[in-house]
């Protein structure tokens, strides 16, 4: 089990279990973080689970690959902390991961 | 020949082609819900999935595919594709049955990448102005007529000309691209008939050179639309030209069809739950979550399918490799254990809702994004300008068949604020 945090683009913090492997996606949608909304299912392919990662987190993760870079690329309001929920699988590593909400996902 | 199905001959009860289905095909979908597991469906010779979770399960995983060349010969698919009467049209075949919605892996997410910035957030949010200086015109234009057809004289001259925009099709063209798309996407529906066949394949031929001089054009004067940049890519290798014309045709077939269709089943759902209508004109901000709830009360498009390119299990019974699925979009979107006991309610402020409308996974709507805007504008902009909204004929008639899901006409009246 490892943790991750959730908070809201109003400062609220929600924090989560996760197991090996799941995506901190399936982890906001599983828990009632509504604003991973993640239509296409975890597939790259819509755009809408949308995070900022916290400061502190940055240089911890492993880079996106090419197709979520261009995903990011064309969303709303991304910056260089700007990840895909579905794309970040919780690991050993993620534990303790801290991400901020969009306050919209378009 | 024709491949027409009959749907009774089997001793089901589910009828998609009849009229009942077609003013309502929710009993029909709920009895099929009910029922737990898949339920195989000889007419289209494939497994019907209808409860949420089997239906997302299968949309969003990549061992379910369009097309079946994973697994059949080439003799196969072509037998496949003589019994349903999709031979002897040549760019029907070359163009309309190839796509980027039917093929899969690479193929797929290599097309995809091609169109992918046009159909973005952040793009689509730039179209906004220009949307609503396009539906603030035609509303302008048909304002004091009181009474109107609301498919045919609104809703069907707005995303038409919106994607064609985008794509760097003229405006006064757009009346016979829309002509055009319109009988190539009947033949895709169930009546397969050799007529119909003709209609598609023609029209197939006049889109494709319509294209090429359209191509030419820029070829001789680029200019700042998605054309020219495909042409762009083209020749950068990144793309053929059967792949960049059949990829024109998909993104303006799927811009006509099921855009006007949910604008004019949305209009619906509105006149039936008038304290919704209320709701939301008095709180404008509700509009993201009412157009999500028109998606999933009336998904446009209710039907796709998906191969299984390996055993997999769905709703607790196995199938082998191979199977078809008729995944129902609209079935599951109406399934009390995904969206409740008022999953059959239109509720405008409905969230999360999480619906399946545009699919999932790989393949999920490409235009999503642009279809709600479009809607957002036209929606917004009625309520502001219209005091009051009614129906003409109490019971507007649907569009027959499976795959789509509109009124065929949606007569209005109305008196303007
Ligand atoms: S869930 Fe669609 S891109 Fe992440």
């Amino acid at each position: 089990m490892y943790r991750v945090t959730f908070i809201d683009a109003d400062g609220q913090a929600t924090e989560l279990t996760a197991q090996q492997g799941q995506s901190v996606m399936s982890v906001a949608v599983a828990n009632g973080i509504d604003q991973i909304l993640a239509e296409c299912g975890g597939s790259c392919a819509c755009g809408t689970c949308h995070c900022y990662i916290d400061d502190s987190w940055t240089e911890r993760l492993p880079a996106p690959d090419d197709s979520e870079q261009g995903m990011i690329e064309c969303l709303m309001n991304p910056t260089e902390r700007s990840r895909l929920t579905c794309q970040l699988k919780m690991s050993e590593a993620l534990d303790g991961l801290v991400v901020h909400l969009p306050r919209e996902q378009y | 020949m024709t491949a027409t199905p009959k749907a009774s001959e089997h001793g089901t009860a589910f009828e998609p082609l009849s009229a009942t289905f077609a003013q309502n095909p929710y009993p029909a979908y709920a009895a099929l819900r009910d029922k737990g597991e898949p339920q195989f469906f000889a007419d289209f010779d494939m497994w019907l999935v209808t409860r949420f979770d089997d239906v997302a399960g299968i949309a969003r995983d990549n061992a379910m595919v369009r097309s079946p060349e994973f697994f059949m010969s080439e003799e196969e698919i072509t037998e496949q594709k003589r019994l349903q009467n999709w031979l002897d049209m040549p760019h029907h075949q070359r163009f309309v049955q190839f796509s980027m919605l039917d093929s899969d892996g690479p193929v797929h997410d290599r097309l995809r990448k091609q169109v992918f910035r046009e159909f973005t957030p952040a793009f689509i949010a730039r179209q906004r102005t220009m949307i609503q200086s396009f539906v603030d015109r035609l509303v302008d234009s048909l304002i004091d007529k009181g009474e109107i057809d609301f498919v045919e004289e609104l809703a069907s001259q707005v995303p038409g000309h919106i994607i064609g925009r985008v794509l760097g099709v003229p405006d006064e063209d757009c009346p016979q691209l829309r002509v055009w798309s319109e009988r190539v996407v009947q033949f895709f529906d169930i009546d397969r008939s050799d007529e119909r066949k003709a209609l598609a394949e023609q029209a197939t031929t006049e889109f494709y050179h319509y294209l090429l001089k359209l191509m030419a054009e820029r070829r001789a004067a680029p200019q700042e639309d998605l054309i020219t940049r495909l042409m762009a890519a083209q020749d950068a290798g990144q793309l053929n030209e059967d792949e960049l014309v059949s990829t024109c045709m998909l993104i303006l077939m799927a811009g006509h069809g099921s855009t006007i269709d949910v604008l004019g089943s949305g209009m619906h759902a509105m006149l039936r739950f008038p304290d919704q209508m209320a709701r939301l004109k008095a709180d404008p901000g509700l509009i993201h979550t009412a157009i999500q709830e028109m998606f999933r009360f009336e998904s446009p498009l209710p039907f796709f399918h998906r191969y299984a390119t390996a055993d997999c299990v769905v709703g607790g019974k196995s199938f082998p490799r191979g199977t078809k699925f008729g995944l129902l979009y609209g079935a599951a979107n109406r399934d009390p254990a995904a969206f409740g006991d008022d999953a059959d309610v239109f509720d405008a402020g409905r969230n999360p809702n999480r619906h399946l409308a545009f699919g999932g996974g790989a393949h999920f709507c490409l235009g999503n994004h642009l279809a709600r805007l479009d809607m957002e504008v036209i929606f917004t902009t009625l309520l502001k300008r219209l005091s009051s909204v009614s129906l003409v004929d109490a019971e507007p008639q649907y569009k027959r068949g499976l795959s789509v899901r509109g009124p065929k006409a949606l007569r209005l009246a109305f008196t303007p604020a």
